[in-house]
């Protein structure tokens, strides 16, 4: 039989019985629709939590903290980051680049005021903290000294606006007594004053205290602080911590198991990353189950409507074995009928699912205007083929047995049949 | 010359279970059918009449001996070659007429040759030109439903011959319609007959017997003459 004469009966015989096709399709689109809908909500979900993790940083990066390996709060074991550290993390595989970070003590910028409290970070020329978040001027550079990339806040505290700051000379005190928010801190060691040009303002979204500066200004400031030299802090105290870059992000477990055998702790938003999307694959798997159930019923009523509609059509079976159906031919007839209900219950409910996901998302907004922007339900195109697919699938599944019977029936007796 | 033969069937049997104890429907029936010969089968019911026109149309298997039909041997043929032995060598007229209600007259006709692959469009042509050799193409585009008894029969026939079969079945095919239609029928039979078909008709009829050529008598699943 040819595909086109398959595809035509059964399509014919699907309209035939126009009801009760159509309350079956309605029972697959519901259950596809609830699978699109459930999805496309943890979908939804995922994607939120991996767009705010990308805004805090890059994949690549891997943090080496300056304790042992498994620390976590209280039980902190203290290791120093020296350069020989640095060097060794240097000579590891897919390592792109190694950022040494000192952070002086606290301390403000003496024009700015009270409110100008800052954070001063010794960071070395393209790390990867300084880059591509300029309102004005530009980032630390080789070679430079007494300047500082600054925040936004900070910038307007000591000129009008960003772009207005840069140029300007300002004065860092360290070690000096601070305000954080409302509360005074108690300055540590001695505090000293140096003079700053302001060479870029950043954006301070992600940090309103930070104070890029070259990390032998930071270096200097600390050892100043406490009356030591540059080189027996960065003996004795270490480095705050490095930026490790990856080549690529396929290769950060690499570097991060290089780490822990160095003996250091280390932090990368591409394990976090991967642990959340495990978590995910968990919700979705549930939330798929929970729509799979009322596919699942969906499916009895296939096989309840195949089971009909091969009793009613007993004589036509025999009329048509008669005359030369062969066995195959009359599965096919009705295996094509189940996928009809299946294809147009699919298309039917990934629509519906699609516009049901627009419509919470309208009311959601409606009831709670400061809802996070980002879309609640997102159905990619493999969720949309997916679901087509399933529902193709369940209608197969429960078309098969009911096909079957009418295969095998014998054509004398389906004659007969009145 | 003597023409081949359409059916021959050696010694063919086909048994029952009915409980504990077996009916045999065709108790060793030994025949053969020429290419172009219109045969008629005649025999009270039970005589296995039906049974010997089903087995020669690959409707039902025999319990024992062989049947060929136009050469090949209808016990060596699988599910799929029967379906094809079906739609290709033999065409079936039943009393009941069998046409499928929701088609057209011509879709009903054409409907054999779907099963074997043919093309829509040169389905419809061949099943018109059949239904026009019938005088039947007032009526090709009507539903199958809205024709009177000998039209269905004729729209049957026309279904029977569309595969262009080596032989032409009949199953008590007058059983259904008035003497007129039936007389009409039994014409048209007679009418392809001499178009060179070869035509097996079963009827417990002797009159609508008389119109075939030779007459072949069964009782109790036996050829008793012919």
């Amino acid at each position: 039989m040819r595909t086109r004469d398959l595809l035509g009966m059964s399509l014919g015989n699907y309209g035939r019985a126009r009801l009760r096709s159509g309350l079956t399709t309605a029972g697959v689109a519901i259950g596809t629709a609830l699978v699109v809908l459930l999805i496309a909500l943890a979908t939804g979900a995922e994607d939120n939590v991996r767009r705010s993790i990308f805004s805090i940083g890059d994949l690549r990066l891997v943090t080496v903290q300056p304790f042992q390996p498994g620390a976590n709060g209280l039980s902190a074991v203290p290791r120093t980051i020296t350069d020989d550290t640095v060097a060794k993390l240097k000579s590891v595989a897919h390592v792109d680049g190694v950022y040494r970070q000192f952070d002086a003590p606290l301390g403000m910028v003496v024009e700015g005021g009270d409110d100008a409290t800052i954070r001063p970070q010794g960071i070395e020329p393209g790390a990867p903290v300084d880059r591509g978040d300029l309102l004005a001027g530009r980032h630390i550079e080789a070679g430079d000294r007494a300047v500082a990339v600054i925040p936004g806040n900070i910038a307007r505290l000591v000129a009008p606006n960003a772009g207005a700051a840069v140029g300007r000379s300002v004065t860092m005190r360290v070690g000096g007594a601070v305000k954080l928010g409302s509360t005074r801190i108690g300055g540590s060691g001695t505090p000293r004053d140096y003079a700053v040009k302001i060479v870029g303002v950043f954006d301070e979204q992600a940090s309103q205290t930070s104070f890029r500066i070259p990390l032998d200004d930071a270096l200097l400031a600390g050892a100043e602080n406490r009356g030591l030299t540059p080189d027996a802090i960065r003996e004795t105290t270490g480095y705050s911590g490095l930026a490790v870059e990856a080549d690529d992000s396929t290769n950060v477990a690499d570097i991060v198991k290089a780490v822990q055998e160095l003996g250091f702790s280390s932090f990368s938003l591409k394990q976090v990353v991967e642990q959340i999307d495990q978590g995910f694959g968990v919700f979705k798997g549930i939330l798929a189950g929970i729509g799979g159930v009322a596919l699942l019923v969906a499916a009895i009523g296939i096989a309840n409507t195949m089971v009909m509609s091969v009793l009613e059509r007993t004589r036509e079976i025999g009329i048509m074995k008669a005359v030369g159906a062969s066995p195959r031919d009359i599965r096919a007839l009705f295996l094509v009928e189940a996928a009809y209900v299946g294809v147009f219950g699919g298309i039917l409910g990934l629509a519906l699912g699609l516009a049901g996901g627009q419509l919470i998302d309208r009311i959601i907004r409606q009831l709670n205007p400061r809802t996070n922007p980002a879309a609640i339900f997102v159905v990619g195109p493999d969720l949309a083929l997916g679901a087509l697919a399933l529902a193709l699938g369940v209608a197969l599944l429960a078309g098969f047995l009911p096909a079957r019977r009418a295969m095998r029936m014998s054509a004398l007796s389906a004659l007969r049949y009145e | 010359m003597i023409a081949p033969l359409a059916v021959e069937a050696l010694d063919l049997e086909r048994t029952y279970a009915s409980g504990r104890t077996t009916v045999a429907a065709l108790a060793g029936v030994t025949l053969g059918i020429r290419r172009g010969e219109f045969v008629a089968v005649m025999g009270p019911s039970g005589s296995g009449k039906s049974t010997l026109l089903n087995v020669v149309a690959g409707l039902e298997r025999p319990t024992g001996g062989t049947v060929r039909v136009d050469g090949e041997d209808l016990a060596k043929l699988d599910e799929v070659a029967l379906a094809r032995h079906r739609s290709k060598r033999v065409g079936m007229v039943f009393q009941a007429f069998n046409l499928l209600p929701r088609f057209s007259v011509v879709d009903n006709v054409a409907l054999p040759l779907a099963f074997s692959g043919v093309p829509a469009a040169e389905r419809v042509r061949r099943a018109r030109a059949i239904l026009d050799r019938l005088g039947m193409s007032a009526r090709a585009d009507h539903r199958s439903n809205e024709l009177s008894g000998g039209e269905l029969q004729r729209a049957a026939v026309a279904r029977a011959l569309i595969g262009d079969p080596a032989i032409l079945l009949a199953d008590e095919p007058t059983g259904n319609l008035d003497s007129v239609n039936g007389a009409a029928l039994i014409a048209l039979f007679e009418e392809l007959h001499a178009q060179g078909q070869t035509v097996l008709l079963v009827t417990h009829d002797a009159l609508i017997a008389s119109h075939a050529q030779r007459t072949i008598s069964m009782r109790d699943g036996r050829v008793v003459d012919g």
